[in-house]
């Protein structure tokens, strides 16, 4: 029933999918934590109009099924890049815009949602006492936040952004609707091809679960490391 | 030196300072205290402005404000002239207890890291934290943490130093050693204000005692004339509770 001779081969048409993944799975994470972050400070300054703006998008983009956000990038976007570019003079055809970078700008308007909530949960668990206490030392806003807030908001932060890092990894698997290959769509395909489709999901288990470890490993020792301070 | 006139302010629907007048000389030990909810915090808050008052004027030495055209410099100003320490000590968790008294040289004051090493390590030896210099925040007493808040305050050199119920927050046998430290800040002749319900201490260290209540400065002399000599069955009773209390 399970056919081990054929594992090696699978694990490395499999893995070769693996530095895409990642790669576009550490940009998901960058980006939706940029924009999460400006979404969970303007909630957190009460920036009238802005904020409200911001709930709207943040309940569209929770309550939509990801892949239909997907669907709906894959085929708006690219017209309305055409539509933005004319208006700018510039001269591309954004009909070609790969399939890959759709999924990414998709993929982030959704996990921007969920970070922003973790980040406006980070900032509200900063006491605001020290907010005070510098204010009343001549601190600036600015020397406020690099100084005392935001080392304390990334290490609150650490292991609810752990697990959106994981959940974008999986997230990504949905790519494959538009033609994305990722470790998933990678095992769907190798398997389409030699029938072998139980060792190929399970090898994709495994890498899955090995870059989980990976992840959280390395999210354990930095807070640990951070937590030290605190 | 510093002087607040018909300071009001209010959160929401309740009015905290119904018009405030306090005036401070160089070198004044004054105590502020009163039944708990009556602005006493609020209005050291003002000072630094932590708090806007709705209306009210404050005079600190040549600077002028009045808090309706409240400006950035002159708040910036009175800020670099006062240090406040609080109730909740709100020292910064992310630093040593060296690191929270050298930041504000080095960010604010833009001192030498040398320079405010040297400071902060006077400061700390002063207090008697020197041992503690290295710990983090989470590894102090409630004790130790309030002696961080008054290192730091004193290294900035302030003119005044405002006490925001420095000891409410401390177990009873941690209250000793920070009371200590504040009478050894005040006794050498810095400007002073202090908010308590330690009525002792505040007798012994003050060169006068400021009553409020209900949003109003009630009483304004020496110890001696408001411990003594009671103007109001108002202060009366509260000394009558509190001293009773304690």
């Amino acid at each position: 029933m399970f056919d081990t001779d054929i594992l090696l081969q699978d694990t490395q048409e499999i893995l070769g999918a693996v530095p895409v993944t990642l790669g576009m799975a550490l940009t998901i994470f960058v980006l939706s934590t940029i924009v999460g972050s400006i979404f969970a400070l303007v909630e957190y300054r009460r920036v009238p109009v802005l904020r409200e703006l911001i709930m709207a998008y943040k309940i569209v983009f929770k309550g939509v099924p990801m892949v239909i956000v997907i669907f709906l990038a894959y085929f708006g976007l690219p017209p309305a890049f055409q539509f933005l570019l004319s208006l700018l003079g510039i001269n591309f055809n954004a009909h070609e815009t790969p399939n890959w970078v759709i999924l990414v700008i998709a993929v982030t308007g959704c996990i921007a949602a969920f970070q922003s909530e973790i980040i406006k949960g980070a900032l509200n668990a900063f006491d605001t006492g020290q907010s005070d206490a510098a204010h009343s030392l001549g601190y600036t806003n600015g020397q406020l936040f690099r100084r005392i807030l935001f080392p304390q908001v990334v290490l609150t932060a650490i292991p609810d952004l752990t697990t959106s890092m994981m959940v974008i990894m999986k997230a990504l698997s949905l790519g494959f609707a538009i033609e994305v290959v990722d470790i998933f769509a990678q095992s769907q395909l190798t398997a389409a091809l030699n029938y072998y489709y139980l060792e190929a999901f399970v090898i994709a288990v495994v890498i899955y679960m090995l870059i989980a470890y990976i992840v959280t490993q390395i999210a354990d020792r930095l807070e640990q490391a951070l937590r030290v301070r605190t | 030196m510093l002087e607040l006139k018909d300071i009001k302010l209010s959160y929401g629907s309740t009015q905290v300072l119904n018009g405030v007048n306090l005036s401070v000389k160089r070198g004044d030990v004054v105590s502020i205290i009163g039944p708990s909810g009556t602005g006493k915090t609020t209005l050291l808050k003002c000072i630094n402005y932590l708090v806007k008052p709705a209306s009210g004027t404050i005079a600190f030495d040549q600077i002028r404000m009045d808090y309706q055209r409240a400006d950035k410099a002159a708040i910036q100003a009175i800020r670099l002239r006062t240090a406040m320490v609080f109730q909740q000590f709100n020292v910064f968790k992310n630093m040593t207890v060296l690191q929270n008294v050298m930041d504000p040289l080095v960010v604010v004051q833009r001192k030498s890291t040398d320079e405010a090493r040297d400071i902060a390590l006077r400061e700390l030896e002063r207090v008697g934290l020197s041992a503690k210099r290295d710990s983090y925040p989470s590894q102090l007493s409630g004790g130790q943490l309030q002696r961080t808040g008054i290192a730091r305050a004193l290294a900035v050199r302030p003119d005044v130093m405002l006490f925001d119920e420095p000891t409410s927050s401390l177990d009873p046998e941690l209250v000793g050693e920070v009371l200590k430290v504040i009478k050894d800040v005040t006794s050498s002749g810095i400007t002073s204000l202090l908010v308590t319900h330690e009525m002792q201490f505040a007798k012994n260290i003050s060169n006068r005692i400021v009553f409020m209540d209900r949003g109003v400065v009630a009483a304004d002399g020496s110890p001696a004339e408001i411990f003594d000599a009671p103007s109001s069955p108002r202060l009366a009773q509260f000394l009558q509770s509190e001293l009773a209390f304690q």
